[in-house]
């Protein structure tokens, strides 16, 4: 510094005549700039025009100094204008702010020029500046060259240059993780649908670029871009492969069937070659195999590898052989069939597509997963039986509340006790209550494909006439039927469209449009729409709108032009709820559309019947379900501050829940303001927007905006924040957040309250029933584990939150109920024992506690000094310790404090009490002193089938010796796993299935004519008791 | 110019300097933790409140406490501690030993905040003790290391840091050395954001242009960058100084008053160096603007002495008289040098010949040329034109409302006319008005509202079912009193 006072003198020399000497001064003020740059901006226009003389032979350097100029100007666009003018002379590697600050803005430029460029499509495509291009270019081989390759995919998936994107993941020394990488930010920050596809696209031809391809990924992305014929091919190139190649496809197979795309999985079924066709071909196999079997037993090991003596008989071992060397067998296959192939009806080939498509049609997942919430099931009898008791007997909605409350705790168990323990208490239940008792019988028993039909049996509409029960337990039980078969209902949907015609009662009508919607829930059929249609056009209130809906669920995610035709008739009909079921219906059509659904949903939102707007806001979170879209969120509260209907407002801000259920964590902050609004329906919005988007998460931010919610001046504001406070604690432990306990208590002092208004008891009701939902199994997961979202859960929350203008609507809700549970299977699909650890107390993802009885209140008290029995009792506490370690420790425990408490909690009393009383107590004050003493277990071990929450998915560890082990490791540990077997030469060990079995069919149908009002008569045996320890 | 324009606040004594510097770290954690500023601008507040009970001791055995041992920053600095540490060998008997230091250290974070504050304070200690050039180093170590860090926890601290990187400087009189790195680190703050040091900094290179009286580089700067709204009040007063004495210099009086009296104004009061400085320049330029000040301007307490040759100077504009201000000129010449402001005396010559005129203009309703010239003791060859010319521009400056009859050759003085017939007094009562709102809603904007508090006062559910019961209640009561009056 100090030897320049000033630019002038160089400004002044830029006025003279000779380049030369402009030059000069060009080349010094490039220099002098960082300091000089407020003089020489006063002379910023001699620069310019030096650079846009064309005579002048430096223009680049002109370029150069007037872009540093305007960079410290603070004008970033005309400074990139000049450094782009500067070719060569800006130096992209130079490590200073100038040139970082360009390379910064330079992207942006060109990541917000190629997204406009792709947006606009066609018109006015205004020409990318090449040398922007090549800046931006070079800066992403730079990139790549440091080995920074997240940041190239993250940019190249911005600008939308699939070619570097591809470039970026071949390079990268771990492409796999590259690729995943890329999946995830695809699925989180692609904000637009095609795009996506495309990259899906680009993506699946990555994954099949490897050696080993990673065809669980594969799958995921072909399922997105619905091509089911390449999934079907896959899956058929597995199963032709050796054995853990099947096993690849049995998993792929369940991982496509947790999204639940149903049309999907059909087709894919479809697609794959007829079991029969098959067995055949490789019928011939096997026949050229058996030639072959001499020269192949010298290879042994591999022989032994590819069939395992797990295979049920040893026969199998032959053809497995054959299908190994397949080329030689092709070659054979021209000979003819011969008729001892024929025979063989049973190859293996033909076995496990049969397994296979068992696996895509629902029938096996849905039957273990039934299994699993059958045995494990551990809802409380004893929370109903209080709600039960203080319900007040006249009240019909608390009644029906608690009917429903039962149906969500039972959820999928088949465990229908209650209802068959109160047979005189539920016939109080009539006309639609009626209903919706018989619905819940569909809960129950959700997935009990096999016996559904005569479990229901009793009250279906007879062929015959009306003559049978009344129609509104008919209406129910075909709703019932939908339920049971939700989104798999390819048995009975023929059924239920008979039902559906034969009647002209428009309750049948209602519970069978509402079956027919969630049996045939996606799959468009063009025949039931039709008769559904028509069931609309009888313009019954009633019947319409469980035929909006129901159509709405046929066309779930269609997009497809009869959403126009249920738009146009909305506007003609007078009835409102035929006019809110075709709202929601449409809003089920434009299901994950995103832009696609952007110009129904424009005109419904600007329609002038507030109903049809109220459509809008369903259908903004249905388009744009899980993708945290900021146009859509921004359109969604601009709505629910602005709207002049309550309803539609309430609506806006419920829709945000959906939108942002793939980012839960954001909710809370977004709504915050919201659930101190004025407005009550606002705050109910916000409430429920917050349970649906953080179920299950037990996030603290969601649970401190929903506690003061739960005490709000407003009885439905009360109801809604109960209901979104089960949600979001759902398969919380008071481990993991001790709001949990207040929570439970608040609920009882709720239900117990006289004073309390009906609205929000039944809230409390039933947010008891979703607390403990599916037996305490089950978790609400609109998002399925690989981070897609679940049709069908996303749907059922959809019309579950309608209930507030239809309570049948409740039972939707358990259609997004998942099970929690780990699953391992072998080879054969069936549950072989296996350990496995969880790394962590046993208490933080327990069950909860079970309800203790209130203690028999004036006798049990006893002093703790009348211990005659101690010894014997510190006997049997030891030996209770031991039983803790073994595993079930948490709930006992549980148990034995509560126990405690009370035997602590009573003073001296009769001494006179029976012996047994004494005992009991004595041991349980053992067991609270030993329980203080007894450190709780680090980890746990959890034998298959089991039950993982999904917060515990991390902690899961398999043992090194373990037989089995997952074929996938970087799988989350949880749903279906396939397990591979390491020892197979050792018989096989399965675990003792439990099914639940129901005689069905004759008994039922004869206890239906003989009881008036006919519950739950199947000959379903309640579950044996738990076992224990007799204690004298 | 010459004192320093610094404010601090004075301080009682505190009972242990280490402790207190131990809650200036837990403040900076906190405020890092928090990502809170607030925190950090108390960190900056307390430090001042120790800084006069510093010595070697006490900042050796707090940077021990602060720094990880073996890192860069110890170091870095213990040499300069140490230094002084020498040289007061003898008087620190009674400090604290660093014994106790020992078992606190293990919760040392490394965080950059703690350890530019270290370089902050041996700083600051360092120019107290007036080892200029020690600091000097120090403080351009600590900008260095600045420069290798982004993090906006950092900006408060940073501010500081700059500062005195500066104010060193300037004791020892090499400001012009760090003219580039300023604009650096100030380009750097202004892509970053960083609006404190943005203010900071463009204050720093406007007083370091105003040390060379560079007035047309600082305008040129000042005009060019772009300006956000101020964060901190001290370095808004500041750049309201530096902003009037450009304008002054630049002829643009009104506005350089304006500037200058809002920097007087909003100064904190214990900055009375920095007041003063605003009276002075404030002083000229209403001068120069033809205002005659009130006696009261100069006898504020403690400016007193200070602004005496202003007095004197005011006096003599006051009266019109030439000869006296030559005078008071030329005996306290030396004063206006170093307030670097001789050439705007030089200017106030015609001021003063203005207040002549205005005196005239008052008492004549017209008069010759000649005559004025005359009064007004102008010894020129041509007095009659000169008397002319300046009468014309005192005419268009609004100095004197008089018209010339150049023809004739004489002054014509209108009327004083009512004011009060005009918008005039409308115009500055709105004006009052509108300052008054203003700082009414600044002040509201600067209130700081804490989440959550008005939650408190809504009742609870239990008190509101109680209030709907006694008011069910006493809806039935007069419900029955209506029935039982039929």
């Amino acid at each position: 510094m100090a030897v320049v006072a000033s630019a002038s003198g160089l400004l002044a020399m830029l006025q003279e005549q000779h380049p030369t000497l402009k030059l000069h001064a060009l080349r010094n003020l490039n220099v002098l700039v960082d300091n000089f740059w407020p003089e020489i901006s006063t002379n910023i226009s001699a620069i310019e025009s030096l650079y846009e003389d064309e005579t002048f032979h430096e223009r680049q350097m002109a370029a150069l100094v007037a872009s540093k100029v305007f960079y410290y100007l603070g004008e970033l666009n005309d400074s990139l204008t000049y450094a782009l003018g500067a070719g060569s002379l800006f130096d992209v590697t130079e490590d200073t702010e100038y040139v970082q600050t360009l390379v910064a803005k330079c992207v942006n430029e060109y990541i917000s020029l190629s997204v406009k460029l792709a947006e606009s499509n066609d018109s006015e495509t205004t020409e990318m500046d090449p040398r922007l291009v090549a800046i931006v270019e070079r800066m992403l081989d730079k990139c790549m060259q440091e080995g920074k390759f997240q940041q190239a995919v993250g940019i190249s998936l911005e600008c939308r240059r699939l070619d570097k994107l591809e470039e970026a993941i071949n390079r990268s020394e771990n492409a796999a993780s590259m690729l995943s990488y890329c999946l995830r930010l695809s699925q989180t920050f692609v904000s637009r649908r095609e795009f996506r596809h495309e990259v899906l696209r680009l993506l699946v031809k990555g994954y099949q670029n490897f050696p080993q391809p990673d065809y669980l990924s594969i799958c995921q992305c072909l399922m997105f871009l619905d091509e089911p014929g390449k999934v079907a091919d896959i899956l058929d190139k597995l199963l032709k492969g050796d054995k853990n190649e099947a096993l690849l496809a049995y998993q792929v197979a369940f991982d496509l069937f947790e999204n639940e795309y149903q049309k999907f999985l059909l087709n894919v079924r479809d697609l794959l070659p007829e079991p029969s066709s098959a067995a055949s071909t490789t019928g011939i196999l096997a026949t050229n195999g058996r030639l072959n079997q001499g020269s192949r037993n010298e290879n042994g090991i591999s022989a032994l590898t590819d069939a395992g003596p797990t295979a049920m008989d040893s026969d199998l071992t032959e053809p497995l052989l054959a299908r190994h060397d397949e080329e030689v067998a092709t070659d054979a296959a021209a000979a003819a069939a011969s008729p001892a192939a024929q025979a063989e009806s049973r190859t293996p080939y033909a076995e496990r597509l049969a397994k296979l498509k068992g696996i895509l049609s629902g029938e096996t997942p849905i039957s273990l997963t039934l299994q699993f919430l059958y045995s494990h099931n551990r809802s409380d009898l004893l929370i109903l039986k209080t709600i039960k008791q203080s319900v007040e007997m006249r009240n019909s909605v608390c009644h029906s509340a608690t009917i429903y409350s039962n149906a969500l705790m039972h959820a999928g168990t088949t465990v229908d006790t209650f209802l068959r323990e109160n047979l005189d208490w539920l016939k109080r239940a009539t006309n639609w209550a009626k209903f919706s008792a018989t619905a819940g019988l569909g809960v129950i028993h959700r997935g009990h494909h096999q016996q559904g039909r005569s479990l229901m049996a009793p009250y279906l509409p007879q062929n015959g006439g009306t003559g049978g029960g009344s129609p509104y337990s008919e209406g129910g039980a075909l709703y019932a039927l939908g339920l049971i078969h939700a989104n798999h209902g390819e048995g009975i949907k023929q059924f239920l469209l008979e039902s559906l015609r034969n009647t002209s009662n428009e309750v049948i009508q209602h519970g069978a449009c509402l079956g027919l919607g969630l049996a045939a829930l996606g799959t468009a059929d063009e025949e039931i729409y039709e008769d559904v249609k028509n069931v609309l056009y009888t313009d019954s209130a009633v019947a319409g709108e469980a035929a909006g809906i129901a159509m709405g669920l046929l066309m779930v995610g269609t997009a497809s032009e009869k959403a126009a035709e249920m738009l146009a008739y909305a506007h003609d009909t007078q009835h409102e709820k035929i006019i809110r079921g075709l709202a929601l219906g449409i809003a089920l059509v434009v299901y994950g559309r995103e832009e696609e659904a952007d110009t129904l949903i424009e005109q419904m939102t600007r329609d002038q019947d507030p109903i049809l707007r109220y459509g809008g806001m369903y259908a903004l979170a249905m388009a744009y379900r899980g993708t945290a879209n900021n146009s859509a969120i921004r359109r969604l509260l601009h709505f629910a501050v602005s709207d002049v209907s309550d309803d539609v407002r309430r609506t806006a801000v419920l829709a945000l829940g959906f939108v942002l259920c793939s980012e839960p964590e954001q909710t809370p902050r977004i709504v915050s303001l919201l659930s101190e609004s004025y407005n009550a329906h606002v705050r109910y919005g916000a409430a429920m927007a917050v349970g649906i988007s953080c179920a299950g998460s037990g996030s603290s931010e969601a649970i401190s905006l929903l506690e003061p919610l739960t005490s709000d001046a407003v009885d439905f504001v009360r109801q809604g924040a109960l209901i979104a406070m089960a949600m979001v604690l759902l398969q919380t432990t008071e481990a993991r957040e001790p709001r949990v306990a207040s929570f439970r208590r608040l609920l009882e002092k709720i239900i117990n309250d006289k004073h309390e208004e009906t609205m929000s008891k039944m809230g409390a009701i039933l947010a008891q029933g979703i607390l403990d939902a599916g037996g305490r199994n089950v978790a609400i997961m609109l998002q399925s584990r690989t981070g897609h979202d679940r049709v069908t859960a996303v749907v059922g929350m959809a019309v579950f939150s309608q209930f507030w203008y239809w309570y049948p609507l409740i039972y939707f809700i358990s259609l997004s109920f998942a099970p929690t549970a780990f699953i391992g299977l072998n080879e054969e699909l069936r549950m072989p024992k296996f350990d496995f650890i969880s790394d962590t107390k046993p208490s933080l993802f327990g069950y909860p506690p079970s309800v203790v009885p209130p203690a028999a209140t004036s006798a049990v008290k006893l002093p703790t000094a009348v211990l005659s029995t101690s010894n014997r009792a510190k006997v049997r506490g030891a030996k209770k310790e031991s039983e803790n370690k073994s595993g079930k420790a948490p709930v006992q425990e549980g148990g034995a404090t509560a126990s405690s408490t009370n035997a602590e909690g009573s003073g001296d009393g009769d001494k006179e009490s029976t012996s047994t009383m004494k005992d009991k107590n004595a041991m349980d004050i053992e067991g609270g002193v030993e329980k203080k003493a007894v450190v709780e277990p680090s980890s746990e071990v959890l034998s298959n089938p089991a039950r993982v929450v999904p917060a515990q998915e991390k902690y899961i560890k398999f043992k090194e010796d373990s037989r089995y082990a997952p074929l996938k490791l970087k799988r989350a540990p949880s749903g279906f796993v396939m397990l591979r077997d390491m020892t197979p030469s050792e018989p096989v060990e399965l675990v003792s299935t439990d099914t639940p079995v129901s005689a069905g069919g004759a008994s039922a149908a004869a206890a239906a004519t003989a009881a008036a009002a006919p519950m739950a008569v199947d000959d379903n045996e309640p579950p044996p008791p738990e076992p224990f320890e007799y204690v004298p | 110019m010459g004192q320093e324009v610094d404010m601090k606040p004075a301080d009682p004594a505190p009972p242990s300097v280490l402790s207190q510097m131990k809650v200036v770290i837990t403040s900076i954690e906190k405020g890092v933790s928090n990502k809170e500023m607030r925190l950090m601008a108390r960190a900056n507040r307390q430090m001042l409140v120790v800084r006069r009970q510093l010595n070697a001791s006490v900042v050796n055995a707090f940077l021990k406490h602060a720094l990880p041992a073996g890192s860069d920053a110890l170091a870095r600095l213990s040499p300069f501690v140490a230094g002084i540490a020498k040289n007061e060998k003898d008087m620190d008997v009674d400090t604290p030993p660093i014994s106790g230091q020992s078992h606190v250290s293990q919760k040392q974070s490394g965080l950059p905040e703690v350890e530019i504050f270290c370089y902050l304070l041996v700083t600051i200690f360092l120019i107290d003790q007036k080892q200029l050039e020690e600091s000097k180093t120090c403080s351009s170590a600590a900008v260095k290391r600045l420069q290798q860090l982004n993090r906006r926890t950092l900006d408060v601290l940073a501010a500081r840091v700059y500062y005195y990187y500066s104010y060193s400087h300037e004791l020892t009189n090499s400001l012009a050395d760090i003219r580039g790195t300023l604009l650096a680190l100030h380009q750097t703050a202004t892509l970053r954001h960083d609006e404190l040091g943005q203010e900071t900094l463009l204050n720093l290179l406007l007083r370091n242009y105003l040390h060379y009286n560079l007035y047309d580089h600082a305008e040129k700067l000042r005009s060019k960058t772009q300006r956000s709204d101020s964060h901190s009040n001290q370095q808004l007063c500041r750049y309201l100084y530096y902003l009037g004495k450009i304008r002054t210099i630049q002829l643009e009086y009104t506005d350089a008053k304006e500037c200058l009296l809002q920097a007087a104004r909003k100064a904190p009061t214990s900055a009375r160096g920095f007041k003063i400085q605003c009276t002075k320049w404030a002083v000229i330029v209403r001068l120069l603007l033809g205002e005659i000040l009130e006696r009261t301007t100069f006898m504020q307490p403690g400016m007193r002495k200070a602004l005496r040759p202003y007095f004197d100077l005011t006096n003599a504009v006051r009266i019109g008289d030439l000869e006296l201000f030559r005078q008071v000129a030329e005996k306290y010449s030396s004063v206006f040098t170093a307030d670097k402001c001789h050439n705007l005396i030089v200017r106030l010559r015609h001021n003063v010949i203005r207040t002549g005129l205005r005196n005239i203009s008052i008492a004549y309703s017209r008069i010759s040329l000649a005559d004025v010239a005359t009064k007004l003791h102008l010894d020129s060859a041509t007095p009659v034109d000169d008397a002319e010319s300046i009468v014309t521009k005192a005419i268009r400056d609004g100095g004197i409302d008089a018209s010339v009859d150049h023809s004739n050759g004489w002054m014509q003085s209108k009327e004083t006319s009512d004011i009060y017939s005009t918008q005039e007094p409308q115009q500055a009562f709105h004006s009052r008005i509108a300052f008054c709102l203003n700082t009414h809603n600044e002040a509201v904007k600067a209130l700081r509202f804490p989440p959550d508090a008005h939650k408190k006062q809504l009742e609870s559910s239990e008190k509101r079912r109680e209030r709907q019961q006694q008011e069910q209640e006493l809806a039935k009561h007069i419900a029955e009193e209506d029935d039982d009056e039929f």
